[in-house]
């Protein structure tokens, strides 16, 4: 899952936009991600079942989308909005988005810059900012928190069939930062294998062994970060969570507690 | 006859004399372990391209008994010796040679633990030592699995097969990966020990997990600080503490523990020691009043630290306005040097603003900016006066894995022989396999996944200082660029940029200013 991973997340994505009263219109897919160039920043695209869709534009590291690869497939869990077309894409909005772990030379289009796409927002151009990162880092959840510290629960979200990224140090941090704020602090470590239920009916199930794999390493970084093996306790369940095509994306996810 | 002999010894006279005096000039400029000399505050040792300055902030260096100039260790070599005031503080190929030309191979750099291909091949034949003639190149003999800190062995994520060993070290049956010590050797450029308040710097970007893989960062093990792990190409050692030790244990050979004093002198030195260019033959003094701001020892002595210069408010090298138009006079010299720096303004603004599609990158094209991102060099060369990575600074720009690497061609016809050794790496199928590269990658150096054991990290070397690149060819850790030229036609192909010549010229004049 590649929008910011804050506990809050979900809040947001349940959020979505009710059209007239109507549940959304949602699009689960799997396919080639697309580059469109532009004059400042490329857009990134989709195409499923003969429509294009966009899913978000080059920025920075601070940003909440995080641009598939060519070179590989991806797959992309969004609500159609009702927003003008970007960069000749239906606007999906939220959207998740996971780059499948295995190679795909085939996704490798990029197309040109042509004059009638522009990104109608685009917080820093291609090159050197101006400087500051594109967007402000979000607020902590924990830093306003005043002792005696409480039980508090974290959630990672990943891409499919992936361990940690560069992308969860920001919440990592957190969750390190806040256990070292209570004494004797204790983590709870549970781990999902997630699965998503795609528009074509099909369920794409991350690989047997994934959830085990999570726990194990966040114990594993958290150790290598400074707490004691003796203060983790780890749990994972290898079977797949339920899939009904709504934020599926959540089910591909650990959790942390962090207890007094 | 007899003025043909005359003239014949005349000649030999004169070509003695001058080699007499060319040797005398190299032995000024080569610090040997030991002689005692006095470092001057400023000094200035002609390269190439011009002359490197080198600034001591502390003033004055009496070298006599001081552990970076003294020999230390047991092989007579000290930390000087590979990193040489006149090559900005590490050793050109250039230097290597004449000092195996002035020594008949004898001098301490020629030692066989690590300048030689492998220690055991014949010492006084010049073949043992080639990476290091060559390409300027030590042999840098890693445990395989590597260690954790706390002494406990990784569980790598990848299986490692020789397919290649010019240097026979890899597959030895003493020092090789099979052998009752596993270890693997490759072969990299020592590093500039100067300007080191910027590499050091722990500021934008450090935090307790990584940003570019979300692993632990490392820590001082003295302190229990968090340090910017942008010291070594594979970023092994934590602090200068810890790099002078392991610096002094290997390359030195020094036998028990190296005294805490001399560590901390070791420290001190590298820690006021600045080098930059600031003579250039095109363009003139490099540190005139109103010139350029980034340029000259001095400019780094005085810059700030642990800051993105990837903007237009710090700038990676700040070069201001001087320089962009100048006049022309009519006097000739004048003309020439105002359009040697015209050209040098206008490889800065290549160096800044001219945009490509960087793909694959490990560790840039994975954080955050999707794969293709259509930047400039300054994303991933983005530490303001330096042109490192601000931290974490290990990325795979192709250098070392293939099918980027330069490799010398098989066929027939070939006269090349490969000189470094070809690793294929094969990430085990209980991991995902790398990003870019798939499943099995061939490598000259798997750089940082030495280190962590993680695919993601084959072939991620840590970005190295864009400062006195004049004195110290060749360049990359592999020394696979002979020159800044080819420094600039290796990224032009890799991402396939297609800058014009013009272009490629002024990149390479801004960057032998730096």
């Amino acid at each position: 899952m590649r929008n910011r991973l804050i506990a809050f997340a979900a809040l947001v994505a349940v959020s979505a936009p009710q059209l007239g009263g109507q549940s959304p219109r949602r699009v689960n897919f799997v396919s080639c991600p697309i580059v469109q160039d532009t004059p400042t920043v490329p857009c990134w695209l989709s195409e499923y079942e003969g429509e294009q869709y966009y899913l978000g534009i080059q920025t920075d590291i601070s940003a909440d989308f995080d641009p598939p690869y060519l070179g590989h497939q991806v797959l992309v869990e969004g609500v159609v909005s009702d927003e003008p077309r970007v960069c000749g894409g239906v606007v999906l909005k939220p959207v998740a988005i996971s780059p499948l772990p295995e190679l795909d030379q085939s996704c490798s289009v990029i197309r040109p810059a042509v004059p009638q796409f522009t990104v109608p927002f685009a917080p820093r151009p291609p090159g050197p900012s101006g400087g500051r990162l594109a967007f402000d880092p979000p607020p902590s959840s924990t830093a306003q928190l005043k002792p005696p510290y409480p039980a508090r629960s974290f959630e990672l979200f990943y891409d499919v069939d992936m361990l940690v990224m560069g992308r969860h140090s920001g919440q990592l941090t957190e969750i390190f930062n806040y256990a070292q704020k209570i004494p004797s602090a204790h983590l709870k470590v549970g781990a999902f294998r997630g699965a998503t239920r795609l528009s074509n009916g099909r369920v794409l199930t991350e690989r047997a062994g994934i959830s085990k794999a999570r726990a194990e390493e966040i114990a594993e970084l958290f150790e290598g970060a400074g707490v004691a093996r003796a203060k983790i306790d780890t749990i994972w369940r290898d079977d797949p969570e339920p899939a009904d095509g709504v934020d599926d994306w959540r089910s591909r996810r650990v959790t942390v507690r962090v207890e007094p | 006859m007899m003025a043909t002999l005359a003239s014949s010894c005349l000649l030999t006279s004169l070509m003695w004399s001058s080699t007499i005096a060319a040797q005398a000039q190299r032995s000024s400029r080569w610090w040997s372990p030991g002689d005692g000399r006095t470092l001057p505050a400023t000094v200035d040792y002609t390269d190439p391209d011009g002359a490197v300055g080198i600034l001591n902030t502390a003033g004055a260096i009496d070298t006599k008994g001081h552990p970076f100039f003294e020999p230390i260790g047991t092989n007579g070599r000290a930390c000087v010796t590979c990193h040489q005031p006149s090559d900005a503080m590490t050793i050109s190929a250039a230097t290597v040679r004449e000092r195996w030309r002035d020594t008949n191979g004898k001098d301490p750099l020629f030692a066989a633990i690590d300048g030689k291909n492998c220690p055991n091949l014949p010492q006084d034949d010049p073949a043992s030592h080639s990476l290091l003639l060559e390409r300027g190149l030590i042999r840098v003999f890693l445990p395989w699995p590597s260690r954790k800190a706390d002494g406990t062995r990784i569980d790598p994520e990848f299986t490692i097969e020789v397919v290649r060993d010019p240097t026979r070290c890899n597959t030895d049956p003493q020092y090789g990966l099979t052998s009752s010590n596993p270890t693997i050797s490759v072969y990299r450029r020592p590093r500039m020990a100067a300007n080191l308040k910027y590499v050091t710097a722990a500021a934008f970007g450090v935090s307790p997990f990584i940003v570019k893989n979300g692993q632990p960062a490392a820590r001082d093990p003295e302190t229990g600080a968090l340090v910017s792990m942008n010291m070594m190409a594979d970023a092994r050692e934590p602090t200068l503490r810890t790099q002078a030790v392991s610096a002094a244990a290997t390359h030195l050979q020094v036998s028990g523990q190296l005294p805490s004093a001399q560590i901390d002198r070791i420290v001190a030195f590298e820690s006021q020691v600045y080098a930059a260019q600031r003579m250039h033959r095109g363009a003139g003094s490099l540190v005139e009043p109103g010139g350029p701001p980034a340029l000259g020892p001095a400019a780094l002595a005085s810059g700030s630290t642990g800051t993105l210069g990837n903007n237009t408010t710090r700038y990676v090298f700040p070069m201001g306005e001087g320089w962009k138009t100048l006049p022309r006079t009519g006097d000739a010299a004048t003309d020439a040097r105002n359009a040697f720096r015209e050209s040098v303004a206008r490889g800065h603004d290549v160096f800044f603003f001219r945009t490509f599609w960087i793909r694959d990158a490990m560790h840039i094209n994975s954080v955050g900016l999707g794969n293709p991102a259509k930047r400039t060099c300054s994303t991933c060369h983005g530490m303001h006066m330096t042109g490192m990575d601000t931290v974490y600074g290990w990325m795979d720009t192709g250098t070392t894995n293939l099918p980027w690497a330069k490799e010398p061609p098989v066929s027939p016809w070939a006269t090349q022989a490969a000189d470094l050794p070809l690793f294929k790496l094969t990430c085990k199928a209980t991991v995902a396999p790398h990003t870019f590269l798939g499943r099995v990658i061939y490598t000259q150096d798997p750089g940082r996944a030495l280190i962590s054991g993680k695919c993601n990290d084959i072939g991620a070397i840590v970005m190295q200082q864009f400062r006195g690149l004049a004195a110290r060819a060749p360049y990359f850790s592999n020394g696979s660029a002979a020159t800044l030229r080819e420094l600039v036609d290796f990224y032009d192909r890799r991402y396939n940029i297609q800058y014009s010549e013009r272009e490629k010229e002024d990149l390479v004049n801004f960057l032998s200013t730096l």
